[in-house]
């Protein structure tokens, strides 16, 4: 309405405006141009001239495209508003105050960053108690710690010290920011943006700190592989995740990773870059040559991250139908793993040495730990027995992270004796049912270096641990106490807290835990109860002094020398073989990998029973890992049967 | 009531002009009512609004103050009450001449006119100023500037009483020297280069002088510091496809102050980006535009008599 009239009374109609609006906005004074100083200079026939070009009055307009006045300033009003964009001001907040307009550096408001929808997904999943979140705030748990914060603190106070050791070789501080400010470039231009996932399959190299975090800097959520996944997996985990880029070896051990994933982009429509580390893959782009020959990331181009926002994806047990990603942010890490170093003893004189994989988070929490304090990080690619006493001996790191089953290897191939393991002050072991007598054995070899226990999962790294100062009769036999942050609680089948030395459901709450799996409300359901605790599904015990001790699993989980993964989708598979009916894979207890997959089948009618090694070419065939494989058949007549005809496990008994 | 030839015009306007910059004006001037009359567009002629005005007064305050122009663009709009100042000294000269010689006066209504939509003033205060000879038309969208008084705010008084109009300057200050030197090497003035939706464009002639002045005055306005605009908000609010959008449109943390602002009843409605007056040589820096300098003319002069 305007002038007391409404569209109808003028007989403004939308083909009006269609036909008319852009010549009554620019004939209006919208653009104006003048030429000369006709006014000033009283210049009478230029001013007749120009009156048009200056801006004419409704009224003027009018008269020259035969409307009515009321008709000219409803189109022009309307036309006005339609054109009009709202919030362009906004610039403003950055200039002034001796910042001038640069029209190079402006980015409109309309181009600004958007977060995708998969990352505004994974975002989302980023939910915690609201409550306890003011508590880990309150208490200085949750800070502003994000990795690129602290990779630029140690570049700034420590930068000739070293960061990574590989090879006998060393990357300081500040050669690894200038690495990570490359590689971030060069993602960057490959399309990588903030809140995406870049998927990982790297062993234990400088090449994965490096991507972990360039991907880091770019406010990009990293999601590791774990290195004996092939294919079937890889693609799972891609089309789950939504992975904007994946980083593959160029040469896998069977196969061909980069290759296989550039493969797979057909199917998976959000993937925009393979990058492959290694050989040239064409198609591909070349790790080494990002980091080593990418302009750095211009600093103003993507804002760092901050505490609050995600930065990695990780799953659980299993690739297929519903997989558990378990999300995690800065705040929950970090906070982790700040506060755990000096539990640990760790300081930034300190080496540290993974042999467990950086695609697990336990190894990552070495990462984290030695982040947290700036001590250097030495680096085996790939755990073999000889290669980390090999490295031990060479790069001598002060503290070790490892699995029962690598010490347990290192005890059978006597290499401990062999090697010089002196500059070892501080060992985790981690990973899976950790058995006493290997601790003692362990702090029997090494008298120098305290040998603790940790217990962890992918949803809240360091919960438990034994510290350096505990006794070796603890640190064989328990798991130690709570990290800093950190709550446990053991509960019988009602959820009532045990006694000490009964044995019970681990839960756990506090600083460090994820908030949930993304998109899984099932999960989620099952695995937290009403007031935060989160059901780890492993069975424990706690003494008087609150040292618990893991003693069994209630979820059905294979743990194989600390990888653990969920059989389903190898059943699956065995269920759908032509002459097996029906299968279930259980743990076998191992003493070096501490369990192994065991299968247990039933036929099909007149069926002939299958060879191990058939089943495993068959597996194969579908991509399955190889380190998912049974590694023992077992053929039964029938299945132990709930009423609702699901198979109990818990009654398949291993003959002999 | 008085009439015209009761009254020496000369020394009329002579006291006229001096009350205003008594009140603080910079600049004031008279400006020729048969030019404004010839050069405005029917409806915004003095006449169509005081039928028996016989003369146009003009007068200019000075702009901000140094400190403002310091300060970040965002705060820069807040200091926006300076016109305020120039409509309060012609409210008051209005007064003065009616007291003073009898004749009808009016402030003149700088607002918008009612009966002519968004971005239509009932009268041009910057016609009535280029014509009183207190300012001349920059290549920043016409803005006009004065050699030593920079960038002003204007006002008008119309008035029954006769007045001999003053000329428009001989010369215009825009662009600077230093102006036409950046345009000589890039192809832009201040002005242009640093507003921030690149909505003037123009051109130097070789003599230095004003060829062509371009203006988006569509894209300026959309630069204006429009936290204020209730309808702006609502439209939003009326696209909004979402409830989370709408919810937006109305209260995101800058629409939510406008409904503080309505209630406290704080801040202005609107204030322009003012970047390329910031930028502008002579807008802040002309010499008597800057009150510093200002003041030390004046203490000079003072020390001086
Ligand atoms: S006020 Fe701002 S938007 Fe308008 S012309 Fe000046 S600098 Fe450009
Ligand atoms: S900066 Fe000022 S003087 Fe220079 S061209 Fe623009 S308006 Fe004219």
């Amino acid at each position: 309405m305007a002038r007391g009239l409404t569209r109808e009374q003028v007989g403004v109609t939308e083909e009006m405006i269609a036909t008319f609006g852009d010549i009554v906005f620019r004939m209006s004074h919208n653009y104006q141009e003048r030429t000369g100083d006709p006014v000033r200079k009283l210049d009478w026939a230029e001013i007749e001239r120009q009156k048009e070009d200056m801006g004419l009055t409704d009224q003027q307009i009018a008269d020259k495209l035969g409307l009515t006045r009321n008709q000219v300033l409803f189109i022009r009003t309307i036309e006005e508003r339609r054109r009009f964009r709202t919030g362009h001001h906004a610039r403003l907040l950055e200039l002034g105050g001796g910042k001038r307009f640069r029209a190079e550096r402006m980015t409109p408001a309309l181009d600004h960053f958007r977060y995708s929808e998969s990352a505004l997904a994974l975002r989302a999943a980023l939910r915690f108690d609201p409550e306890r979140a003011r508590e880990y705030v309150r208490r200085g748990w949750w800070r502003d710690d994000t990795l690129p914060k602290w990779l630029a603190r140690h570049a700034a106070e420590r930068p000739e010290a070293p960061a990574l050791i590989h090879a006998g070789r060393a990357i300081s501080w500040k050669e690894l920011a200038e690495k990570v400010a490359r590689l971030a470039g060069a993602l960057h231009r490959a399309g990588v943006a903030a809140g995406d996932v870049v998927a990982a399959q790297l062993p234990n190299v400088p090449e994965f700190v490096v991507a972990y975090l360039a991907v880091c800097r770019l406010g990009a959520v990293l999601s590791t592989m774990h290195m004996p996944y092939r294919a079937a997996e890889i693609e799972n985990l891609l089309a789950h995740n939504k992975a904007v880029a994946a980083i593959v070896p160029s040469e896998g051990k069977e196969f061909r990773p980069a290759e296989a994933v550039l493969a797979l982009r057909a199917r998976l429509p959000q993937l925009k870059a393979v990058i492959a580390h290694g050989a040239k893959i064409e198609g591909a782009f070349v790790l080494g040559e990002m980091i080593d020959q990418s302009p750095p990331l211009d600093d103003d181009a993507v804002t760092p991250p901050v505490a609050a926002d995600p930065f990695l994806l990780l799953y659980t047990s299993g690739t297929t139908a519903a997989p558990k990603a378990v999300p995690h942010n800065y705040h929950t890490l970090l906070a982790n793993a700040r506060l755990g170093a000096p539990e640990h003893g760790i300081t930034a004189g300190d080496r540290v040495l993974s042999a467990a994989p950086f695609t697990h988070l336990f190894g990552l929490y070495s990462v984290h730990v030695a982040m947290a304090v700036g001590a250097a990080m030495v680096l085996l690619p790939a755990f073999t027995p000889a290669d980390l006493a090999a490295t031990i001996a060479r790069d001598k790191p002060t503290a070790l992270w490892t699995a029962p089953a690598h010490f347990a290897a290192l005890r059978a191939q006597d290499l401990v004796a062999k090697h010089d393991f002196s500059s070892l002050k501080m060992m985790i072991m981690s990973g899976s049912a950790c058995p006493p007598d290997l601790v003692h054995w362990t702090a029997a070899q090494l008298a120098n270096c305290a040998v603790t226990q940790l217990w962890g999962m992918t949803e809240t790294q360091g919960a438990l641990y034994t510290r350096p100062g505990d006794s070796i009769e603890i640190a064989a036999n328990s798991a130690g106490r709570p990290s800093p942050g950190t709550e446990v609680r053991i509960v019988d089948a009602e959820g009532r807290p045990c006694p000490p030395g009964e044995e019970g459901e681990l839960q756990v709450r506090g600083c460090l835990l994820f908030p949930g799996f993304v998109n899984n409300a099932a999960a989620n359901e099952a695995s937290f109860t009403a007031d935060g605790w989160y059901r780890t599904g492993d069975l424990a015990t706690a003494d008087a002094a609150g040292n618990v001790a893991i003693t069994g699993r209630s979820k059905d989980v294979i743990n194989r020398g600390g990888v653990k993964f969920n059989p389903r989708d190898v059943e699956d598979l065995l269920d759908a073989h032509p002459q097996i009916l029906q299968s279930a894979i259980v743990p076998m207890p191992d003493r070096v990998l501490g369990e192994r997959a065991c299968a247990f089948v039933t036929l099909r009618p007149g069926a002939a029973a299958p060879t191990l090694d058939e089943l495993c070419a068959y597996l194969l065939g579908k991509s399955i890992a190889k380190l998912k494989l049974p590694e023992r058949l077992v053929v039964v007549a029938e299945m132990p049967l709930t009423p609702t005809r699901k198979i109990i496990k818990g009654k398949l008994r291993l003959p002999g | 009531m008085k009439r015209s030839r009761d009254i020496d015009p000369i020394a009329a306007k002579a006291a006229i002009l001096d009350y205003c910059r008594r009140k603080g004006a910079l600049a004031a001037g008279v400006a020729d009512l048969a030019a404004i009359e010839r050069i405005a567009p029917p409806g915004h002629r003095p006449k169509d609004l005081m039928p028996r005005v016989k003369s146009v007064i003009a007068l200019g305050v000075g702009g901000q103050t140094q400190g403002a122009w310091t300060v970040p663009a965002k705060a820069l709009g807040y200091f926006g009450s300076t016109e305020t100042r120039a409509y309060k000294i012609a409210y008051g000269c209005a007064f003065f001449i009616e007291q003073k010689f009898g004749f009808r006066s009016v402030y003149c209504p700088p607002d918008m006119d009612p009966d002519g939509g968004p971005r239509v003033p009932l009268q041009s205060l910057k016609l009535h100023a280029e014509l009183a000879g207190i300012g001349a038309r920059s290549l920043a969208g016409d803005i006009l500037l004065h050699p030593e008084y920079g960038y002003m705010y204007f006002a008008s008084v119309f008035t029954e009483l006769e007045l001999p109009p003053d000329q428009p300057m001989a010369d215009n200050p825009c662009p600077a020297p230093s102006c036409v030197a950046m345009y000589r090497s890039i192809g832009q003035t201040p002005c242009m280069k640093f507003c921030p939706v690149q909505c003037l464009t123009g051109e130097v002639g070789e003599d230095g002088k004003q060829k062509v002045m371009r203006y988006d005055m569509a894209a300026c306005s959309e630069m204006s510091q429009q936290y204020e605009t209730v309808p702006t908000r609502i439209v939003e609010a009326i696209r909004a496809e979402t409830e989370a959008e709408r919810e937006d449109a109305l209260f995101d943390p800058d629409n939510k102050m406008l409904w503080y602002k309505v209630s406290a009843g704080s801040g202005g409605w609107f204030a322009q980006c003012f970047e390329c007056m910031r930028a502008c040589p002579i807008a802040t820096k002309a010499p008597l535009a800057d009150p510093l300098l200002r003041g030390q003319a004046q203490r000079a002069a003072a020390e001086k008599k």
